[in-house]
């Protein structure tokens, strides 16, 4: 993997990713934050399976009701 | 739909409204009285009924006044003055990461997860998950996801800031990621 592409995603780390994909659900992110959770998730296949996951989770609570 | 069969119909959706009202008033005689309300009021408004959304879909919508009524009636009354603070600070130690904020253990393999969805135990599971959480968490994350208020609305009815918001819907969201993982999904996915 690009080395350039890998440490522009790292400039967050998992748990600041996590919670950005969290606080997306709920509000938009400013335009830096999209971009540093964007790149992140390009490189970390934890964090993009977290926010699957999240999504998901989403889903779920919504057909419960339907 | 006449009077009988609409009767009967609200009367199929009891259940899951007081599951729905339990689970954010945790008070079984508070949440019984907002889902008889829910229900009187849904039999005067019949005509109000359109038949585009479901009926539960309806009921939900008239649920969800009725109980930020009486969130906001009893806000003063010790049941809910159970302090947000210990419930929305983040700063603390989080054992899902390790100190550099890489993940401790890694979200596993949901194999194919929609399938679940058409699981009536998975629904069982989740909200055995639900009731797991703490009670201000489980309030403030169901009038998000199942009510589906706007954070700006439940900042105002609860008087609490916006990243206080943010953070127990995150940690809301953590807790029932993980106890999914492991009471459902765990061997799941090897088997689909």
């Amino acid at each position: 993997m690009n080395a350039l592409l890998k440490a522009i995603g790292h400039i967050i780390s998992c748990k600041d990713a996590s919670r950005y994909v969290s606080r997306a659900q709920d509000t938009r992110l400013t335009g830096w934050e999209r971009w540093k959770l964007r790149m992140h998730l390009k490189v970390c296949a934890k964090c993009l399976r977290f926010e699957q996951q999240l999504r998901f989770l989403r889903e779920a609570l919504k057909r419960y009701k339907l | 739909m006449d009077a009988a069969t609409f009767a009967a119909e609200l009367d199929t959706h009891r259940r899951y409204l007081l599951r729905v009202a339990q689970l954010q008033l945790r008070d079984s005689d508070i949440a019984e009285d907002v889902v008889q309300e829910t229900l009187l009021a849904a039999l005067g408004a019949q005509a109000g009924f359109t038949g585009k959304s479901s009926v539960k879909t309806w009921l939900t919508g008239i649920l969800k006044h009725k109980i930020v009524d009486a969130i906001r009636q009893k806000q003063r009354q010790p049941i809910f003055e159970a302090s947000f603070d210990e419930e929305c600070d983040l700063d603390e130690f989080d054992p899902m990461f390790k100190d550099n904020g890489g993940w401790e253990s890694p979200p596993a393999d949901w194999g194919d997860p929609e399938n679940a969805l058409s699981r009536r135990q998975f629904f069982d599971m989740m909200e055995f998950c639900l009731e797991k959480l703490p009670p201000n968490t489980a309030r403030v994350f169901m009038m998000r996801e199942v009510m589906e208020l706007e954070t700006d609305e439940i900042c105002k009815e609860l008087t609490i800031t916006a990243n206080n918001l943010w953070v127990i819907l995150y940690r809301a969201r953590m807790a029932l990621r993980l106890c999914l993982e492991q009471n459902w999904f765990a061997g799941q996915a090897r088997g689909a």
